[in-house]
């Protein structure tokens, strides 16, 4: 039915119009303030209008179909902020062909204009990371002034592409314009419930999303705020085609698993895995991995150029320098040769974009990760900082392409092991005679990513990152705190066994822990599980609850009480808040409670996080468990003597 | 503003020199700069022929091996010779593929600096790398300066200049008392030659909180003084005129069209005002009120400021162009104003010392009224007017006078009580929620601080949370409301800043005790100096005054049976006072606090803890209340 409604219209249109769209859109010729909410008045900036129009322009005497991109956007600013985060624009060159016209102009409040110069626009060549730019300040802005921008560029046809909508500053009118005309075309908008509505523009059919009063996106904590920005995706194909999401997928994954299942090993490679293996085959395939990924890291580097060889075989082999898709070649090759299946995984960091397996766009194929389907884990090639093990925190709970040699399968990347991160510690206390002095001999294990976390610290990271690392190791809440004794165990970076705790032993003391109060003391026993952070949120919470990853914390607190005194004010030291899925199990929680043996006071604390993503609609009761933690981290206890 | 590190200027209990490397990841086995200076027709020609060897002794910091050489317009970057040499199998594996690359950097908007990068190939442990390049210096007021250490040891550190006999050389070492720094003069009939050698130099990684680097890494700069032709001297940068007449000669090429734009503003700024310091303060408003700071760098014209009437149209500039502004627009209105140049804090160098653009990296304006000497910088936004920027305090000002004449004159550092913050709090128990209002007025760089702050990283926080983070009164659970905030301008009228505060979990009831700590504000408590790993002195940016009044009523039903003793810390240069009385069934706090130094040096660390310590023991106190 759809389709016959498409074909109809196609008929229609394809007779007359190459007018293009982005000739005769401007903005007007006559410029004024736009009226603005008390709200709106009240906020650094706010954006009036951002309108940005792709459209495809296709004609029977080219090969490929043209892209033109339009942006208008008009901001008023109303303080320093505004002002600073508005004044200067860069307008990436990715893809351009042409730039058709740049045009700015401010109007202040006394409604003068000032046009941009021309002259003014700079042009910046291979930027670091992000190609060619065209930049300039704004000229005229003063407080309560409006910033209008309009540019139109050409580009090379592509089939795809996105555009992110929504920013830090409040928009009031946002329109994304789809222009492809006969072309065949698709494309979808995230984290809005409106939809792109079919309209035709200059008698070509195009598709368009419009959107009022967009919030700005917040940063909140446990959360990707950039990558739920509303933004749209679309594709365009070419001339007479239409294509499937699927046919997109299996391009992808032919292509890539072409180039990762080699037939045969190179012979440089080859001659290197008695050096990795080190005579092992009997290994595990765990540890032969192992091997691999510190062979891998000790002796290659990821290079970020525009050197093509960077993913030659060869050229990686002899020069042991890679991009990071080369590597992914490189690391296949050995596995290979060592007779270990593995899968090759295309995915994004899940901050900066979620990887929709529903629509294709070569934007979300960012990363690259190995996948070892027989251990469930991961190798991450281009981290230095890892080892194989579970997938690093960026990439878990993202969808990925799962390339095998012979298929694909598009799946969410999960933690295969629950209690893969786990913090134990235990904490003996001791007073001086006096009440002056506090002593904490602290034993503390790490696994999982806290483990390689530490390692790759005192591993590849500059002095004063590594002291920041042992000051928290050390009782990190303690201000007053003197380091009598810091050691670590496993901390080398090239471990070979699987999740290996990381280990450190302290012993700090402090003058700040305990208080005189007229004949009793006041002890701040909450403090020595260090700093603890508090979720605030003041507004409506907009992005759903994402952690860095599942984990868990034991602590074992013994506080030795002095001869001659008693303990009161325990009952704040009992603390208990949880998170129970639909089907009644903890999810996560924060439990304390203590027992008295003796002349001793033992504190046992467990709080756990079995998921890295929660209800967003539960909010409070996730924020209730991380706080928790905080409440603990306040209480006090009195001895008071006999 | 940028929060600024610290500094240092006399360190002992480092040692510098070292033959033992071997926990090192990477060295400099060698670093070496060749400069030559030749001279023709009193146009020099300058090559620095640079090379550098580096071992990696582990396979740790493989990311070592990216390499960038930086250049501007007035540089440029030839014969770059890189390579890879493995000792174990005698290979040599050279850099094939080099890139020319631009970056973007957060303080300067446009800059014409790029640089070629490379990664040397098959770097891990054991490999040595080699690179040899040629830089080409085109004017000869840029020979820059020499490190004789870097981030991590160098073995064989060497500065070469052959210059012709009838040049004259200066240079000043920095740094170099406790390295074993070698130098030798050679000559033959066209040329001297002088050399600078150091063996075994330990690394220098920057500090948090500590001065630049610059401050304690040894180092050298090479300036040309002056040439002989024709039995005349000229001179090039032979002391702080030369310096300063190329200085004059670069403003001299301002674009001055269309200043009665310009003249119109002033004129319209100060229209109601008589006295020379309301139309001064006026127009240093208006600039700072209406001029972004946006900074290009772009070959000379990064040392000459753009026109005045063009930056007031634009209504952007970096410091050079509001510099000029405010020498136009105060000229106009009969106040004596000039155009001023000097370094910032992270530029530690005298121009008595070092007559070169080294000295310096920024601009302001001199007003002189009466007999006041008033520095004026537009690009803070907030300072308020007869202040300096905070970054400025202490450094030498260059003030050009006219052609022929100048000034240095040393910024003075702005005394504590110019940046005072005064609280007054008042403190209510219901249950066990802690009840605050509290008033809290802050002037000069206190101001300043919370405004920049307030502004420009608050990002999308609420007030609530920006408020709960940056003060952290109480804990961190303590809730904000009523927050109200008069005077947020650069006006030397104080900002106020009230709010009340709901403070759970933070009052103690044990038994029939209540225990209420009235130290909600910890200022300074996080401020101890790790002396064990600690290398370079504390920085500070600016000497402040903190005075604090807290009262809190007794309940009813409750008498007080606890007092904290008064308790102080005396130290010409910091400390605190705290006292506790009660009248009636009220109890006040009250609390100074003062720190008068812009860095606490090494041989001051143990006394600076002692106060930080006792400090801390001076919060941890509270007053205790019982039930009757």
């Amino acid at each position: 039915m759809l389709k016959t409604t498409y074909l109809l219209l196609l008929l229609v249109v394809s007779t007359h119009s190459f007018a293009q769209f982005h000739t005769t859109y401007n903005w007007v010729e006559t410029p004024k303030l736009h009226p603005l909410s008390a709200e709106d008045a009240n906020v650094s900036s706010v954006g009036i209008l951002k309108k940005h129009i792709v459209e495809y322009v296709y004609n029977t005497e080219t090969p490929d179909p043209i892209r033109y991109e339009t942006e208008h956007t008009i901001v008023r600013v109303n303080d320093d902020k505004g002002i600073a985060r508005h004044n200067t624009v860069y307008i990436p060159m990715y893809e351009v062909n042409n730039v058709v016209k740049i045009k700015a102009r401010t109007i202040n409040a006394q409604g003068k204009v000032t046009i941009l110069n021309q002259d003014n626009i700079k042009e910046v060549k291979n930027v670091e990371d992000y190609g060619d730019f065209k930049i300039f300040a704004i000229e005229g802005v003063e407080k309560g002034s409006e910033i209008e921008v309009l540019y139109t560029v050409e580009k090379t046809y592509d089939m795809y592409g996105s555009e992110i909508l929504q920013s830090d500053y409040k928009i009031n009118e946002v329109e994304f314009v789809f222009i492809t005309g006969i072309l065949i075309s698709n494309a979808k908008a995230y984290f809005t419930n409106t939809h792109f509505t079919d309209t035709v523009v200059n008698d070509k059919r195009a598709k368009v999303l419009r959107l009022n009063n967009m919030p700005p996106m917040i940063k909140e904590e446990y959360a990707t705020p950039d990558a739920n920005r509303i933004s749209v995706v679309y594709q365009c194909y070419p001339p007479g085609q239409n294509i499937t999401q699927d046919m997109f997928w299996n391009n992808v994954s032919n292509n890539i698993s072409s180039q990762m299942f080699p037939n045969e090993i190179n012979p440089l490679a080859l001659a290197d895995i008695d050096s990795i293996t080190k005579h092992q085959e009997t290994a595990s395939v765990f540890k032969k991995v192992a091997l691999l990924d510190n062979f891998v890291k000790n002796n290659f580097n990821i290079v970020k150029n525009n050197n093509e060889e960077l993913s030659d075989l060869n050229y990686i082999l002899k020069h042991k320098s890679a991009s990071k898709y080369g590597i992914l070649k490189l690391y296949a090759t050995y596995l290979t040769a060592l007779g270990i299946d593995f899968e090759i995984v295309v995915t994004a960091n899940r901050h900066e974009y979620k990887f929709d397996p529903t629509f294709f766009t070569p934007n979300m194929l960012r990363e690259f990760m190995i996948y070892l389907p027989s251990e469930k884990k991961y190798i991450a090639p281009d981290r230095v900082d890892y080892r194989v093990g579970e997938a690093p925190p960026n990439y878990l709970g993202n969808y990925g392409l799962f390339i095998k040699k012979d298929g694909h399968y598009l799946a969410k990347i999960h933690q295969a092991d629950p209690n893969y991160s786990q913090t134990n510690r235990v904490i003996d206390i001791s007073f001086d005679e006096d009440f002056m002095t506090t002593t904490l001999d602290v034993n503390q294990e790490y696994t999982g990513h806290w483990a390689a976390t530490y390692r790759a610290i005192l591993s590849l990271s500059p002095e004063q990152t590594i002291k920041q690392l042992k000051s928290f190791l050390t009782a990190s809440g303690v201000e007053d705190k003197e380091t009598l004794l810091f050691e670590t165990q496993n901390n080398n970076i090239n471990q070979t066994e699987y999740n290996q705790p990381f280990i450190a032993h302290s012993k700090v003391s402090s003058e700040s822990l305990i208080e005189d109060a007229g004949n009793s003391y006041l002890f701040q026993v909450g403090m020595v599980i260090g700093t603890q952070s508090e979720l605030y949120q003041e507004t409506e919470r907009m992005n759903p609850i994402e952690m860095s990853y599942p984990n868990e914390y034991n602590y074992t607190i013994t506080v030795e009480i002095p001869k001659g005194y008693t303990v009161e004010g325990l009952k704040s030291l009992n603390i208990n808040e949880n998170y129970k899925d639909t089907e009644g199990n903890t999810i996560c929680k924060f439990e304390s409670g203590y027992t008295l043996e003796n002349d001793k006071l033992i504190i046992k604390i467990q709080e756990f996080y079995r998921s890295n993503e929660y209800d967003k609609d539960r909010y409070e009761e996730f924020r209730s468990v991380i706080n928790a933690a905080s409440d603990f981290n306040k209480a006090a206890i009195l001895f008071i003597p006999e | 503003m940028k929060k600024r590190l610290i500094i240092l200027f006399l360190f002992t209990p480092l040692l510098i020199i070292s033959q033992n490397f071997s926990k090192e990841d990477y060295i400099f086995l060698k670093r070496q700069e060749y400069i030559k200076i030749s001279l023709e027709n009193h146009n020099f020609n300058i090559t620095k022929n640079v090379t550098e060897q580096a071992e990696y002794l582990t396979s740790n910091k493989l990311y070592f091996a990216n390499e960038a050489m930086h250049y501007d317009s007035f540089t440029t970057i030839e014969n770059i010779d890189a390579y890879t040499y493995i000792p174990n199998t005698n290979e040599k594996i050279p850099v094939n593929y080099i890139e020319t690359k631009r970056t973007f950097d957060n303080g300067v908007f446009y800059s014409d600096q790029e640089s070629k990068n490379f990664v040397f190939p098959a770097v891990t442990k054991g490999a040595i790398t080699n690179l040899s390049y040629k830089e080409v210096v085109k004017d000869p007021h840029f020979l820059g300066l020499f490190r004789f250490g870097t981030f991590v040891p160098t073995k064989n550190a060497m500065l070469t200049v052959e210059f012709p006999r009838n040049v004259s050389i200066g240079y000043i070492n920095f740094n170099t008392n406790d390295i074993d720094l070698d130098f030798k003069k050679d000559s033959n009939e066209l040329s001297n030659t002088y050399t600078w050698t150091v063996k075994n130099i330990n690394g220098f990684q920057p500090e948090d909180g500590s001065e630049a680097v610059l401050y304690y890494l040894p180092h050298i700069i090479v300036y040309i003084k002056s040439y002989e032709e024709n039995g005349q001297t000229h001179n090039v940068l032979n002391d702080v005129t030369d310096l300063y007449k190329w200085y004059h000669s670069l403003v001299n090429q301002i674009d001055n069209t269309n200043l009665n734009k310009v003249y119109a503003i002033a004129d319209k700024v100060t229209k109601h005002l008589s006295s020379k310091q309301e139309k001064a303060k006026a127009i240093f408003n208006w600039v700072q009120n209406n001029i972004n700071y946006v900074a290009f760098e772009d070959g000379l014209g990064g040392f000459i400021p753009r026109g005045a009437a063009s930056v007031c149209d634009k209504r952007y500039g970096d410091c050079k162009d509001m510099a000029n502004l405010l020498f136009e627009m105060l000229n106009h209105v009969g106040i004596e104003a000039y155009r001023t140049w000097l370094g910032t804090r992270d530029r530690h160098y005298s121009y008595f010392e070092v007559p070169t653009p080294m000295v310096d990296n920024h601009m302001i304006t001199t007003a002189i009224i009466k007999n006041d000497t008033i520095f004026l910088d537009a690009t803070d936004s907030y300072v308020p007017f007869g202040m300096p920027s905070a970054f400025i305090q202490t450094k030498e000002a260059l003030i050009g006078i006219d052609a022929q004449n100048y000034k240095v004159i040393e910024v003075p550092t702005q005394p504590a009580h110019k940046s005072e913050t005064t609280v007054t709090s008042t403190f209510n128990l219901d249950g066990n929620l802690l009840k605050v209002h509290e008033q809290r007025a802050l002037t000069g760089y206190e101001k300043v601080d919370f405004i920049s702050n307030y502004t420009f990283k608050k990002d999308t926080k609420t007030d609530e949370e920006f408020f709960n983070t940056t003060l952290s009164l109480g804990n961190n659970k303590t809730e904000y409301t009523n927050i109200k905030k008069e005077n947020f301008n650069n006006k030397s009228t104080p900002l106020v800043l009230s709010y009340d505060l709901n403070i759970g979990n933070y009052a103690k009831t044990i038994g029939n005790k209540t225990y209420i700590n009235l130290n909600i504000d910890k200022t300074l408590s996080k401020s101890g100096i790790d002396i064990e790993d600690r290398k370079y002195s504390k920085k500070i940016d600016h000497f402040f005054n903190k005075k604090f009044t807290t009262t809190f009523q007794v309940p009813d039903g409750y008498k007080v049976n606890y007092l904290p003793d008064d308790l102080s810390f005396n130290h010409p240069l910091y400390g605190y006072h705290i006292t506790y009385s009660q009248q009636g069934n009220t109890i006040t706090q009250n609390k100074t606090l003062y720190v008068k130094t812009l860095r606490v040096k090494n041989d001051e660390f143990n006394s600076w803890n002692g106060f930080i310590k006792s400090l801390i023991k001076a919060y941890r106190k509270s007053i205790i209340i019982e039930k009757i």
